[in-house]
C-alpha cells in the first residue's frame, strides 16, 4: 500500500495549516458578536440575537459616509502611490552600477521603516508647522503662502499619503530588489550586443521580470482597500481636518474601545472585512483573467 | 575598442545616467535629511526642537535623553527577550512558512487552490481580541513568551510572497528533470529549491524578523510579568512618558511637570536609535543575498 | 548543508512545542496563600512600585506580599481584553483604571464592597466624612465595586489666566478688563516690539493648550464663556453644563457664539498664535517658554507661572481675573469649576469578585486610606519626599534632586494622584511650593468662581453613577455631535463663516440627539438634587 501521491507535500503544509487552524479559525465565532448584544454575563455567545441591528446603526450613522468617503480616499491614494513607488525605487536602484553606491542607496531609503509613527507625526508638526517649519517656509519661497499643511482639509490626504510612501517605499522596494536579482544577466548581454539602450533594457528585461511579484503584491494591497494606518491617522487628527481624517478605524476606536460598545464595534469591524474581501476576490479574478497569476 | 564604447554609450544612454544620477541625489536627500534630523534632535534641547529652532546642527547639546533611556534597567532585559522572540520566532516562521509556500508552487498538487482560500480568508475575517485572549489563557499562552512565536508562525501574506517566488523564480524544466532521476519533494525541497531561492527567503526572514522586532501589542496585552517584556513595550513606556504631557493637564491632575517635559522629545528621538540600530546593522549582511547572478551561479555550480 | 537545515528546524520546532507544554503546565492561578496580584495603572513618568518606600508600608500593615503587575501604557486596550475575558487581578489600583462605563458593563467582575464596609474602618469613616463620596461609589443598582478618594489640596480651577505685565509696562498699558481691551493690549502686542528684543514680529500675542477632537479641556478658551456667565466645569468636556438648575450644552449656546465671534476677530486680527489649531501639547509649552530671558508669548492659560512659562521667566507673567464681555456689564462672570475633577477622585482601588484571599485583600483598601499612607502614597514617602511633624503635621520636602520640579519630582517617585488617598480635613500640610504657586495664583479668579452657585451652577457629573444603557446612548451620541462641532470651532475661529452657518448647525447638532443626551443628564441631576436639597 503506497502512500498518496503528494504525502509529502501534505507534510510539509501540516504545520502551517495546524498553526492557522488553531490560531485564527478557532478564535472566529467571536464573529457572531456582530450580531448580538453584548452583555459581560451572558459572554461572547450567549447575549441576546439581534441580527443586523448593529450593521443598521452603523449604516444609519449620520457618519457613515463621511467615514467612508474619508476612509477610501486616504487608503486609495496610499494603496496607488504606494504601489507604484517602489518598483520605480527598486528600477532605479537596480540601474546604479557601483556596488558600495547600490547598497548604501538600499540601505538609505530603507532607514525610515524604523522611526515610529509616533516620532513621525512628530517631525510632521516639526516640518509643517504654518509659523516655523521648514517645509512651510520651502513652500513659501516657491510662492505657496498662508498654508496650514497640518490643518487644512485639502493637504491632509498629500501628507498622509507622501510621509506614508517616503517611510516605507523602500523598505517596500526590498521584495521588487530580489526579484531582480534573478534576472538572468546573460538577458542584458544579449540585448546589449543587439544594441539596445538602458532604457530599453529596463522595459523589456527589468519590469517583465517584476509583473508577478507586482501581481501579487497589487491582489494583495487591494484587499486592504478599507483599512488605514489607524495610529497615524488618529495622531495626525485635529479640529481643523478632522471633517478628513475621521475614518472608519479611528471611529471603531473611540466608539469601541473608549467606550466598550463591543458588538457595535464588531459589526463595523466585519462590515470593513467583507468590503476588503470582496475586492480581494474581484482582484484576483480580475488578475487571472489578464495575467494569469492569481492567488487561488 | 573605442566604438564599442560609443556604442553601448549612445547619447540616450548618457541622459539616462545623468536623470539617474540626478535622480539618486534627489531621493538620497528626501530620505537622509529627516534621518538626521532625528539623530540631531536626540541630542538637542527639546524646545528648540518643538520650536523650529533646530535644522542643520544640534542645539543644546546634551545627552539626556540617552542617559535616561540607558539608565533604565528594563532596557537590556527587553533587549534580551526581544532577541530571543525574533531569533527563536523567525526561525520557527520559516520552517513552517517555506515548506507550505513550496507545497502551493506545485502546480500538479490539486488541492492547493482549496488550501489557499483557507489561508487567504484568515487575512481577512479575525475573531477579534476577545476570543483571541481567552483560547492564549485556556491553553496556557497568557504570561508565557511562547505567545510571540507560535500564534505568528505563519504569515499569510509572506506566504503568498514566497509561494509567488517558488513558482515564478524555480525553473520548471529543473523539476521534471530531478524528477526523472527519482528524487523526492523533500530532497528538491531543500537541495534544489531552497538554494535557488536565497534572496527570497532573506527577504521573508527579513520580513518576520521586523516584525517580531517591532511587536509591542502582543507584550502589552498578553505579558504580565515585565521582565517577559520586550524591548519595545520597555521603549514605549518611555516614549509615552513624552505622550501623557497632552493629556496631561487632565490625567495628572493640573500636573506641572515642566522639568520632565523639557527632555521628553529628546527621548522620543533617542528611543528610535535605540530600538533600531541592531536591524539596521543586519541588513547589509543580507543585501549580498540580493546581488545579480547569485542565482544563476547556483543554478549553474 | 541541506540535512543540517532540516536538523535544525525539526530541532527548533521540538524545543518550541516542549516548552509550551512545560509552561502551560505551571500556570498558576494568582491569590492563593497570604499573595495579592496588584495591577497598577501608573503615569508612564512613574519608577517601579518596588523603588516605593511606602509599599514595604503598604504590606506590613495590611500583612500580604504584593505582586505587582505595572501598566502604563495602553491601559485602555488591554483593559478590553482583561474584563471582556474575565481575567482580573486580585486587585486594581489607579484612578479610573476602571471607569463608570467599564462598571456599567463589567460590574459583576467586582467585589461589591457595600457588605465589607465594617472591614474597612478608613473607608467607611471616610464616607462619613464625605458623604457625597458613597453617593459617588454607589452604582444604580446600589452596589459599590470601587472606592474613590479625597485630595483636598487642589484649588478649585486648574486653568488661571496669565498675561505678561513686562509687556504691559513697556509699551505703557494697563491690564485688561474687558474684551475690548483684550483686544487693544494684544494689537499692541503684535504691532510693537514688546519684548524689547527690536524684533517687532516675534511676540505671540494670544495662545491656548489644543482643544483636541472629543472635546474641550483645560487651559482652552472655553473659560471665557464666563465672561457672559456661563458656569462650565473641568475646561468644558462635551459642552454640558448646568445653570440655574438646567442642564443645557453650550456648543449650541448663543453665548459660545459670542465667543468663536470674538476669537476669530483676534485670529483674523492676527493675535493668536498660527499653530493654534495643530500644535501638539509639546510645542505649545515649548514655545511659551521663550529664548533665555526673552519671553514670546503674551497673553495665555496655565496651571502656574513656573509652569507654563519656565522658572526663567515666570516672574513676568500675573495671573489676572477673568474678563468681562463687556464694560460695565450686569451679568455676573465665571470660570471653570474643577475641584469635584481634581479633589474627589473617582474610583481608585477596585477588587475582583473572584479572589481567593478576600480578607487580606480588603486589608490593602483599607490600608490605602490610612492617614500616613494616604500623604505618602500622593506626595511620596516619609523621609524622602515628606517630613512627619507631628501626628497631624506634615511638610511635602523639595525635590532631592535639584534640577527637577516638585511635580515630575512627585511623579516619578510615587503613583500620585492615581493612588487611592484620603487627605483628612484636620492635618496640617506644608504643601510643594507648585500647589502654592496655583493656590495664589487662582486668587483672582475666586470672585468668579464664588459666582457660581455649587448647587446650581455646576454639573455634579463626578458624584453621578449611571446606567449602561444611558452611557451608550451618550456615547454615541456625542460621537456624533463633537464630530460636527470641533471643526466647526476651528473653522469658524480661523476663517470666520459664523454668522450664515450658525442657525443651520444649531439644527444639524440637535438632530444628532442632542435634546435626548441633554435630557439624560437633566434627569440624573434632577435625582441628586433631590437627593441632595
Amino acid at each position: 500500500m503506497r502512500l498518496p501521491r503528494h504525502w509529502q507535500l501534505w507534510a510539509m503544509l501540516a504545520p502551517a495549516i495546524a498553526f492557522v487552524g488553531v490560531f485564527a479559525y478557532i478564535p472566529m465565532y467571536g464573529i457572531q458578536l456582530a450580531f448580538r448584544k453584548f452583555t459581560f454575563q451572558n459572554g461572547l455567545t450567549g447575549g441576546e440575537w439581534v441580527g443586523l441591528k448593529y450593521f443598521e446603526q452603523f449604516f444609519e450613522s449620520p457618519l457613515f459616509w463621511t467615514l467612508m468617503r474619508n476612509t477610501v480616499t486616504i487608503s486609495l491614494a496610499t494603496l496607488v502611490v504606494g504601489f507604484v513607488a517602489p518598483i520605480l525605487l527598486a528600477l532605479i536602484v537596480n540601474q546604479v552600477v557601483h556596488a558600495g553606491r547600490k547598497r548604501f542607496m538600499q540601505t538609505a531609503t530603507y532607514l525610515p521603516h524604523f522611526i515610529s509613527t509616533v516620532v513621525i507625526v512628530g517631525m510632521l508638526q516639526v516640518f509643517l508647522s504654518p509659523s516655523s517649519g521648514l517645509l512651510t517656509r520651502l513652500a513659501g519661497l516657491a510662492g505657496v503662502t498662508d498654508v496650514n499643511f497640518l490643518g487644512d482639509t485639502s493637504t491632509f490626504v498629500p501628507v498622509y499619503v507622501i510621509s506614508d510612501i517616503w517611510q516605507h517605499c523602500g523598505w517596500n522596494s526590498i521584495i521588487y530588489l530580489a526579484a531582480l536579482s534573478r534576472v538572468d544577466t546573460q538577458l542584458y548581454e544579449a540585448a546589449k550586443i543587439d544594441g539596445a539602450s538602458r532604457l530599453k533594457l529596463v522595459r523589456h528585461v527589468d519590469v517583465p521580470a517584476l509583473v508577478p511579484t507586482m501581481v501579487v503584491l497589487l491582489i494583495l494591497s487591494m484587499g486592504g482597500v478599507l483599512s488605514t494606518g489607524f495610529e497615524k491617522v488618529l495622531l495626525m487628527q485635529n479640529t481643523l481636518n478632522l471633517p478628513v481624517s475621521e475614518v472608519i478605524s479611528t471611529y471603531v476606536y473611540k466608539i469601541g474601545i473608549l467606550s466598550s460598545q463591543f458588538s457595535y464595534s464588531t459589526a463595523i469591524g466585519l462590515f470593513n472585512t467583507l468590503i476588503n474581501f470582496v475586492f480581494l476576490v474581484v482582484t484576483n479574478q480580475i488578475a487571472k483573467r489578464v495575467s494569469g497569476t492569481s492567488l487561488w | 575598442m573605442v566604438a564599442t564604447y560609443f556604442r553601448n554609450r549612445t547619447p540616450g544612454d548618457l541622459a539616462f545616467s545623468a536623470v539617474l544620477a540626478a535622480l539618486c541625489v534627489l531621493i538620497l536627500a528626501a530620505v537622509i535629511y529627516p534621518v538626521y534630523f532625528v539623530v540631531i534632535a536626540s541630542i538637542s534641547d527639546s524646545t528648540l526642537v518643538a520650536t523650529g529652532q533646530v535644522w542643520l546642527w544640534p542645539r543644546g547639546v546634551n545627552l539626556f535623553g540617552y542617559e535616561q533611556i540607558l539608565k533604565d534597567e528594563r532596557i537590556w532585559n527587553g533587549y534580551l527577550n526581544t532577541l530571543l522572540y525574533s531569533g527563536v520566532g523567525t526561525a520557527l516562521n520559516l520552517c513552517v512558512t517555506l515548506p507550505a509556500a513550496f507545497a502551493l508552487s506545485r502546480r500538479e498538487f490539486r488541492p492547493r487552490k482549496a488550501i489557499m482560500v483557507f489561508f487567504a480568508v484568515t487575512m481577512f475575517f479575525q475573531g477579534g481580541l476577545i476570543p483571541t485572549y481567552m483560547l492564549y489563557r485556556d491553553i496556557g499562552l497568557l504570561d508565557n513568551w511562547l505567545v510571540f512565536v507560535l500564534p505568528v508562525a505563519v504569515n499569510v501574506y509572506n506566504l503568498i510572497i514566497a509561494r509567488a517566488f517558488f513558482e515564478s523564480s524555480v525553473p520548471e524544466e529543473l523539476y521534471e528533470a530531478a524528477a526523472i532521476d527519482g528524487i523526492s519533494y523533500f530532497g528538491y525541497f531543500l537541495k534544489i529549491a531552497v538554494p535557488l531561492s536565497k534572496a527570497i527567503i532573506s527577504v521573508i526572514g527579513l520580513y518576520y524578523l521586523v516584525q517580531h522586532w517591532n511587536d509591542f501589542f502582543t507584550g502589552l496585552v498578553f505579558i504580565r510579568d515585565y521582565d517577559k517584556q520586550p524591548l519595545q513595550v520597555v521603549l514605549r513606556d518611555i516614549l509615552l512618558s513624552n505622550q501623557a504631557f497632552a493629556g496631561g493637564a487632565g490625567g495628572a491632575g493640573g500636573a506641572g511637570t515642566s522639568y520632565a517635559q523639557q527632555y521628553a522629545d529628546q527621548i522620543k528621538y533617542g528611543v528610535i536609535i535605540v530600538s533600531t540600530l541592531p536591524v539596521i546593522v543586519l541588513y547589509p549582511f543580507l543585501q549580498r543575498y540580493f546581488e545579480k547572478g547569485v542565482m544563476i551561479g547556483a543554478v549553474k555550480g | 548543508m541541506a540535512s543540517r537545515t532540516r536538523l535544525w528546524c525539526a530541532v527548533t520546532l521540538a524545543s518550541v512545542l516542549a516548552l509550551s507544554a512545560c509552561s502551560g503546565a505551571d500556570e498558576s492561578e494568582g491569590g492563593g496563600g497570604n499573595t495579592l496580584r496588584i495591577l497598577v495603572s501608573k503615569h508612564p513618568l512613574t519608577g517601579p512600585m518596588k523603588d516605593m518606600g511606602w509599599v514595604a508600608e503598604l504590606e506590613k500593615k495590611a500583612n500580604v506580599k504584593i505582586t505587582w503587575e505595572e501598566v502604563s501604557a495602553d491601559w485602555d486596550q488591554k483593559k478590553a481584553a482583561m474584563l471582556a475575558a474575565g481575567d482580573v487581578p486580585d486587585l486594581i489600583v489607579g484612578t479610573n483604571a476602571i471607569n463608570s462605563t467599564d462598571l456599567a458593563t463589567f460590574g459583576t467582575l467586582f467585589e461589591d464592597l457595600k457588605d465589607d464596609l465594617d472591614k474597612l474602618p478608613n473607608v467607611k469613616a471616610l464616607f462619613q466624612a464625605k458623604p457625597q463620596l458613597q453617593a459617588m461609589a454607589t452604582q444604580p443598582g446600589g452596589e459599590i465595586y470601587t472606592v474613590p478618594g479625597y485630595k483636598r489640596f487642589w484649588p478649585e480651577t486648574v486653568t488661571h489666566q496669565y498675561i505678561n505685565k513686562d509687556w504691559l509696562k513697556n509699551l505703557g498699558l494697563k491690564t485688561p478688563t474687558t474684551w475690548d481691551e483684550l483686544y487693544d493690549v494684544l494689537v499692541a502686542f503684535k504691532e510693537k516690539d514688546a519684548n524689547g528684543n527690536g524684533d517687532a514680529n516675534d511676540e505671540i500675542p494670544m495662545d491656548w493648550s489644543p482643544v483636541g477632537t472629543t472635546g474641550f479641556g483645560y487651559f482652552q478658551p472655553s473659560v471665557l464663556l464666563g465672561s457672559l456667565g456661563l458656569p462650565i466645569a473641568a475646561g468644558g468636556g462635551q459642552g454640558y453644563f448646568v445653570e440655574d438648575g438646567k442642564v443645557g450644552n453650550f456648543l449650541v449656546d448663543e453665548r459660545y457664539r459670542q465667543v468663536l465671534e470674538f476669537l476669530h476677530k483676534c485670529y483674523a486680527a492676527g493675535l493668536v498664535s498660527k499653530d493654534v489649531m495643530t500644535q501638539d501639547y509639546s510645542a505649545y509649552q515649548s514655545v511659551a517658554r521663550g529664548k533665555g530671558d526673552v519671553a514670546k508669548v503674551g497673553f495665555s492659560w496655565g496651571w502656574t507661572a513656573s509652569d507654563r512659562f519656565g522658572a526663567q521667566l515666570a516672574g513676568q507673567y500675573e495671573a489676572t481675573a477673568p474678563l468681562l464681555a463687556e464694560a460695565g456689564q450686569s451679568t455676573p462672570v465665571t470660570w471653570t469649576y474643577d475641584s469635584y475633577a481634581e479633589n474627589f477622585p473617582a474610583n481608585q482601588i477596585a477588587m475582583s469578585a473572584a479572589t481567593e484571599n478576600k480578607e487580606a485583600a480588603l486589608r490593602v483598601i483599607d490600608a490605602f486610606y490610612d492617614q500616613d499612607l494616604s500623604i505618602q502614597v500622593l506626595f511620596g514617602e516619609f523621609g524622602q519626599n515628606i517630613t512627619k511633624v507631628s501626628d497631624k503635621e506634615y511638610k511635602v520636602l523639595p525635590p532631592a534632586d535639584g534640577k527637577s520640579d516638585p511635580s515630575t519630582w512627585k511623579w516619578t517617585t510615587t503613583i500620585a494622584d492615581n493612588g487611592p488617598t484620603w487627605i483628612r480635613d484636620d492635618i496640617e500640610v506644608d504643601l510643594p511650593t507648585d500647589l502654592q504657586e496655583a493656590v495664589v495664583q487662582a486668587e483672582p479668579l475666586m470672585p468668579a468662581l464664588k459666582n457660581m452657585d455649587l448647587k446650581q451652577d455646576v454639573y455634579p457629573g463626578q458624584f453621578i453613577q449611571m446606567t449602561a444603557e444611558d452611557l451608550n446612548t451618550l456615547a454615541l451620541s456625542n460621537q456624533t455631535i463633537l464630530n460636527i462641532t470641533q471643526p466647526k470651532f476651528a473653522q469658524w475661529i480661523t476663517k470666520g463663516g459664523i454668522a450664515e452657518q450658525w442657525d443651520a448647525y444649531v439644527k444639524q447638532v440637535n438632530d444628532s440627539g442632542l435634546p435626548a443626551n441633554v435630557s439624560i443628564f437633566q434627569r440624573y441631576y434632577d435625582k441628586y438634587a433631590a437627593q441632595h436639597s
